[in-house]
């Protein structure tokens, strides 16, 4: 039932990944080498959080306004199915996107690299599950597409400029530090980061894991809050 | 078939639908005729259970709207509704998913027959951005016909085609009706109303009038008065 809705997304995906791999491209080779090794943990994260929002916020949009939505709900499929549906899809996606990350910041830039892929991947997973999530609930109050992306600036930029990429949240001022240290993208990088350049397993950043698990349920419920019969 | 009892509906401070009661008998067509606004397509998002009224009780087949009854309903939007990029084919396909077609088999011979009863054969491939706006509401038609339920609710289904398949589409709802099917058709126009074995005229969310399309043209207390002139007899009456 549910993987049903997941091949009417990959046409869109499919379109997106060659476009994730280019910007990837230019934008690794800009960084020096032991730069890019505490990148690419923030990037991969980054990039996760930023394509499945965007996708979701936007495709759920168009959704809302054509009223395909209102005929799924007419349909047996209900709600959870619905929001399950394009989990699942943007699930696959989020893999495959770091995959070909992970393979090319490996492979192509060698990166210093500890850590076992399959927590890397739990990590995503809890993160991309938030933001499909987010991208759900704000396909709300989005009026067109243009509106999704002005949404960028709200909620993903002010998280990427406090996720530590660029400067480690223990060097910001002190109101900062605390508001990065509530927005999940920042537990990501961090949590990556420890996984991917120290080695460290699962069982050592659970606290980052738990923040991002709690992100995803408290979106998951403003989701389907949204998405109704009635 | 359909049961609705005083129902009352309201979007914010708009009333949609004001203390509306009315029965839908089953294996008729019942058409819904009314202007810009009159709440026709607020009615049909309630009987499939899109919204909830505020006062009043709704049965279909003897129950409340529930979403497991929805796989015994054929709705159609006035939007059409449709996946832009996907072809006619893949539109019905998906939905024909949704409403539980599970068999492969089963579900390829069902999309085939609908599409060729909608005569979309030739472009069912297609994506639906390159089809005309009629071409859509039939695809968009097929949709809602497609896990075959024996009651369908089509909101506004003739808008946009050309007469020939007007006629076509009352052809098939007739058929529909006598094999036991029961359709609710909201409508502008008095051409579909005539095809109706049972009409509502709505106005401002109020029922002005209901009865048989001879029925009403009779109450105006002239023989030869036409559906049209029925309807301006009630608006005024009220
Ligand atoms: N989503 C909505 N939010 C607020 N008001 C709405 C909404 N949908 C409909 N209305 C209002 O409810 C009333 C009934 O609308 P409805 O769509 O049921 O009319 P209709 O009979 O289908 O008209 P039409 O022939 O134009 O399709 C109108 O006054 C309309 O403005
Ligand atoms: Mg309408």
């Amino acid at each position: 039932m549910r993987q049903i809705i997941r091949d009417r997304r990959t046409l869109a995906l499919l379109v997106v990944v060659p476009v994730v791999v280019m910007s990837l491209v230019g934008l690794s080779f800009t960084e020096e080498s032991q730069i890019l090794d505490s990148v690419a943990p923030a990037l991969l994260a980054t990039f996760a959080m930023f394509f499945v929002f965007i996708l979701t916020g936007v495709s759920f949009l168009r959704e809302r306004m054509e009223g395909t939505l209102e005929r799924l709900l007419a349909t047996p499929v209900g709600r959870t199915d619905v929001i399950l549906g394009y989990l699942l899809g943007f699930l696959l996606f989020a893999a495959l996107q770091a995959t070909i990350i992970l393979l090319f910041t490996i492979g192509v830039l060698k990166i210093h690299y500890a850590g076992a892929l399959w927590e890397v991947f739990v990590f995503l997973m809890a993160l991309t599950i938030g933001s499909v999530n987010l991208g759900i609930f704000v396909s709300t109050y989005a009026r067109n597409e243009f509106q999704v992306m002005q949404f960028i600036p709200l909620v993903l930029a002010p998280q990427i400029f406090l996720s530590g990429i660029f400067l480690p949240v223990e060097e910001m001022p002190g109101y900062l530090q605390g508001l990065a240290k509530v927005l999940p993208l920042t537990h990501a990088v961090e949590g990556l980061r420890e996984i991917m350049l120290h080695g460290k397993g699962l069982g050592d950043v659970i606290t980052e894991l738990a923040v991002l698990v709690v992100f995803a349920v408290i979106m998951l419920i403003l989701a389907a809050t949204t998405v109704r019969r009635v | 078939m359909i049961a609705i009892e005083d129902v009352t509906f309201h979007f914010g401070k708009v009333l949609a639908l004001d203390n509306l009661t009315l029965k839908v008998l089953p294996g008729l067509s019942m058409g819904l005729l009314g202007p810009n606004g009159a709440g026709k397509s607020t009615l049909i998002r309630i009987l499939v259970g899109l919204l909830k009224p505020q006062r009043g009780s709704i049965h279909v087949f003897g129950e409340p709207p529930s979403i497991t009854n929805t796989s015994r309903i054929g709705y159609m939007p006035q939007l059409s509704a449709l996946y832009r990029e996907l072809s006619a084919m893949e539109n019905v396909d998906f939905f024909a998913r949704m409403y539980g077609l599970r068999s492969k088999q089963r579900r390829r011979e069902r999309v085939e027959e609908v599409i060729r009863l909608v005569n979309l054969w030739e472009r069912r491939n297609d994506p639906l951005l390159h089809l005309s706006g009629g071409m859509r509401q039939r695809v968009s038609l097929a949709c809602a016909i497609v896990h075959s339920p024996p009651l369908l609710l089509l909101d506004e289904p003739t808008v946009g085609l050309d007469p020939e398949l007007r006629v076509s589409f009352w052809e098939y709802f007739h058929k529909l009706t006598a094999s036991g099917v029961t359709l609710v058709i909201s409508s502008h126009t008095m051409d579909d109303a005539a095809h109706c074995d049972r009409l509502v005229f709505l106005r401002t969310g109020r029922l002005i009038a209901e009865g048989t399309p001879q029925g009403l043209c009779q109450a105006t207390g002239r023989a030869e008065a036409t559906l049209e002139e029925a309807f301006l007899y009630f608006i005024r009456r009220k």
